[in-house]
């Protein structure tokens, strides 16, 4: 279920929202296409209330997480879906299919079926079919999600280019906060339904709003006395046994390939990251050892934010909200 | 998923059809026939009859060992298709449908060119000449029909236990024998049994094997339905009370059936367990290559018999010299038509029966369309008008129709419609399983680029499911080409088809040569049929 969630979308901007499984990602770009009717609240674009008009006539663009493309046609029939359902002119669907294949860099690709390409292929494909429909948004569910991790980095790059070449208006969501705070012109944290705050990616990451949310931004959360903090793994090293210092058991070692890495213990139970810097030797699972932080960030005292409560948005309002009529 | 209630309405065509032709008008035949035989007195009647009780007691007999012995031959058969993989399975498993699509009529007569007196086989093997009449010929037959249908629904069973769970077990310790216990023997039970029942009521409910090779002793419900209203009895409302009898009779098998269809209908998205290689070398594997064979050596031996006595018949003569007398004069004059006009008669009850199914039921796939639940209650309400039988079905619909049709159209309307109802059923589940099995994504898409519901579901659902609409379209013309029990009901002289002039020849005439080079006729327009449902790769869905 989606709770009080009310946000605009700028012309040619890229909103993404982070969210972890089940945290109603999904269903929020479905209800923003169509795909699903909100029990309550409004979906409008341009200030035109679209919560009414179905998918086909909406104007919103959708990519799902495995391309959906149509296995009996080509690559070139599949970018063509959109403007032969315009009953364009042939020299314009021609003209059109042309532009997103240079685009998204399909060029030899054009009579060839779904099945024979690469997921990255697919999902390049499907991003120039979605584009060549000419929405006034486009949504993006999770869409690197099933792509080979060395291509991923490169495939997020070429639709941040595209999306800014054409100056077209985006909402992406995501679990993978690298790519979240990559991509976004503003990140959102979709937490059970709510959205608990929305803000470039430095102020989001800077203020986790909850521990979950700390969490979710790649902090351990450690307790303080009544309070948590979130720290960083970057920020954490080893000191000697003394004030200030927190006692921690080595509990497994390992390296990432370029680094060392250990996870350590609290006496709170809370397990913490330590990166080895400068090739320094880490000790052994089960010693015991003193361990400090340069930096940490005390979170909110924990209580649920009041329903319909978000944190105020930083940018002004314009585009696409859900949000109470 | 959004609830599209307007889908809902794509139904209705196919619910109309179903209702106005078969429902209503078996209801008005069991409302005016109790009406008129005194309600609760005329089911005492049937009964009381010594002839009704015969019938019944064939009809339980005839469906219950037919339904035993296919299950005890297809389930080892469907078990060497379904989990194991072997060179021409793909081939077997098609022509295992084959017999499904033939004309009763054409098994009938196969089985007595093979054991009847004068048969292939009965001269080498005398004593297997039992098969040739009486109870085991009508066994025979219909385990011929049969044993394939259980062989396959065994097999789709198979491809619904998990492979995974298996391998599990083997790593936790189980045997083999626990495997099948544990995991795949369920689903194989309930393929088996599913494809049990419906030999027990197809069996039990049949009319051409009792009558051809039997007479009256042997006669099913259907034949004493047939006998009381259009024999010398003349008793349309004791046909009418047995005809309810019947289906009050039938009805528990029937929902059994329906209710193991439908857990053994593949879960959309499940993935099949791929088939391992059969373990040649081990008895069980021995046993059920054994099993195959014989099936489609048993199988192939009908087809064979009917081809080779088509063209040389029993009792003698030229090698292919009936095939031409099939176009002489004198066997127009024996049929009332010519056999070219029948051809042109079956054809077009065919292609017209075809048509109206393909049309219900790709206006219905729109409904089901990615929604298993929908797909599995739709597919469930179509297989109701089987419960009524051909000649139950041909009796409503003579009674409740004629007085509105008047002229021709009270046979050629008719007969198209019994054979699209009968048809139906089948041939909507081989569209509505593979539409239910969509993912929604593609079609959500379409949807997205501007593609409304209808137009994403005809541009983009019914493409990936063309093999389901045109084997829906061929299985309907199949069904249609070799129909006999309702048609020959309805039937004038003037729209006589092929399956029945092929019964006037061969019980009426008893001209054996006519009767074989006729069938081989049939059986080779069957035959092409099943090739071009099978060319391209494409399958049948029971």
């Amino acid at each position: 279920m989606l709770h009080g969630i009310s946000f605009d979308l700028q012309d040619g901007e890229l909103v993404s929202l982070l969210g972890p499984n089940g945290s109603g990602k999904t269903t929020l770009l479905r209800c923003l296409a169509g795909l699903e009717r909100p029990t309550a609240g409004s979906v409008r674009l341009d200030g035109v209330d679209v919560t009414a008009v179905p998918t086909h006539r909406r104007g919103i663009g959708l990519m799902s997480q495995e391309p959906a493309l149509f296995p009996n046609r080509t690559v070139l029939e599949n970018v063509a879906y959109a403007p032969l359902l315009r009953r364009s002119s042939d020299r314009e669907v021609r003209e059109e299919v042309a532009r997103f294949v240079s685009l998204l860099r399909l060029e030899g690709f054009e009579d060839r079926r779904p099945e024979t390409l690469s997921g990255g292929e697919r999902q390049r494909v499907a991003l120039a079919r979605t584009l060549a429909a000419r929405p006034a948004v486009v949504l993006l569910d999770e869409p690197f999600a099933s792509i080979d991790v060395e291509l991923r980095a490169e495939l997020r790059a070429e639709f941040r280019r595209v999306l800014r070449e054409l100056g077209t208006a985006a909402l992406h969501v995501t679990h993978d906060r690298e790519e979240g705070l990559f991509l976004g012109d503003r990140v959102g944290l979709l937490f059970d339904g709510r959205l608990l705050a929305l803000g470039s990616p430095s102020a989001v990451f800077a203020e986790p709003p909850t521990a979950a949310a700390a969490r979710l931004l790649g902090y351990t959360v450690v307790r303080d006395g009544e309070r948590e903090r979130a720290v960083h793994p970057a920020d954490v090293r080893l000191v000697p046994v003394g004030p200030g210092a927190r006692a921690a058991t080595v509990v497994a070692t390992g390296t990432t390939g370029r680094e060392s890495l250990a996870v350590l213990a609290l006496d709170d139970g809370s397990r913490l990251e330590l990166r080895a810097r400068d090739g320094a030797p880490l000790p052994d699972p089960g010693t015991q050892v003193a361990v400090a932080w340069d930096r940490s960030l005390l979170l909110p005292d924990g209580r649920p934010l009041p329903s319909g409560d978000r944190p105020a948005p930083k940018e002004p309002k314009r585009t696409e909200s859900l949000g109470p009529p | 998923m959004t609830v599209r209630r307007s889908e809902l309405l794509f139904l209705l065509p196919v619910a109309a059809f179903v209702g106005l032709f078969a429902l209503l008008p078996a209801a008005a035949l069991f409302a005016s026939s109790l009406a008129a035989s005194g309600g609760v007195a005329g089911i005492r009647a049937v009964a009381e009859n010594p002839l009704d009780r015969l019938a019944i007691e064939n009809s339980f007999v005839q469906g219950g060992l037919s339904a035993a012995l296919a299950v005890a031959i297809g389930y080892p058969t469907g078990v060497a298709l379904g989990r194991y993989s072997w060179p021409g399975r793909r081939l077997v498993r098609s022509l295992l449908l084959l017999p499904f699509l033939l004309p009763s009529l054409v098994v009938v007569l196969g089985l007595e060119d093979l054991f009847a007196v004068g048969g292939l086989v009965r001269g080498v093997v005398p004593s297997l000449g039992i098969f040739g009449s009486g109870l085991p010929g009508i066994v025979g037959a219909n385990l011929l029909f049969n044993v394939p249908i259980v062989a396959l629904f065994t097999a789709t069973g198979c491809a619904g236990a998990s492979r995974d769970l298996e391998e599990s077990v083997a790593t936790l310790g189980g045997s083999p024998a626990r495997a099948y216990r544990d995991v795949w023997a369920r689903p194989t039970w309930v393929g088996a049994a599913a494809g049990g029942l419906l030999t027990f009521l197809f069996s039990a409910l049949s009319f051409a094997p009792p009558l051809l090779l039997c007479g009256t002793r042997c006669a099913t419900i259907e034949v004493r339905i047939y006998a009381l209203d259009k024999g010398t009895a003349l008793a349309p409302n004791a046909a009418g009370v047995l005809a309810l009898v019947m289906v009050l009779l039938f009805l528990p098998a029937t929902a059994a059936y329906l209710f193991l269809l439908g857990r053994l209908r593949a879960r959309p998205g499940a993935r099949a367990s791929p088939p391992r290689p059969l373990p040649w070398r081990r008895p069980v594997g021995v046993g059920l290559a054994a099993v195959t064979a014989g099936v489609v050596v048993a199988e192939a031996a009908l087809l064979l018999a009917v081809l080779y006595r088509s063209v040389r018949p029993t009792g003698g003569g030229s090698w292919g010299g009936a095939w031409g007398s099939l176009f002489s004069a004198a066997t127009s004059a024996r049929l009332g038509l010519s056999l070219p006009a029948a051809i042109g008669n079956t054809l077009l009850f065919a292609v017209g029966a075809s048509a109206v199914t393909l049309l219900l039921g790709v206006t219905a796939g729109h409904a089901v369309a990615r929604r298993p639940g929908r797909a599995g209650w739709v597919g469930l309400a179509l297989f109701v008008p089987l419960l009524l039988s051909p000649v139950v079905l041909a009796f409503a619909l003579a009674g409740f129709w004629r007085p509105i049709l008047g002229g021709e159209a009270n046979v050629w309307a008719l007969i198209l419609v019994s054979q699209g109802i009968l048809a139906l059923p089948f041939a909507v589940q081989s569209l509505a399983i593979p539409l239910a099995g969509l993912p929604p994504a593609t079609a959500e898409s379409a949807q997205t680029l501007g593609a409304g519901p209808f137009l994403a579901y005809l541009d983009v659902d019914l493409p990936r499911v063309r093999d389901g609409v045109v084997t829906a379209g061929l299985f309907a013309l199949a069904l249609g080409l070799g129909e006999f029990t309702a048609t020959y009901f309805l039937v004038t002289p003037r729209f006589t088809t092929v399956p029945v002039a092929l019964y006037n020849l061969s019980c009426c005439s008893r001209s054996f040569a006519l009767t074989d080079a006729l069938a081989g006729l049939l059986l080779l327009c069957c035959l092409a049929t099943f090739v071009a449902i099978e060319f391209g790769g494409r399958r049948v869905e029971l």
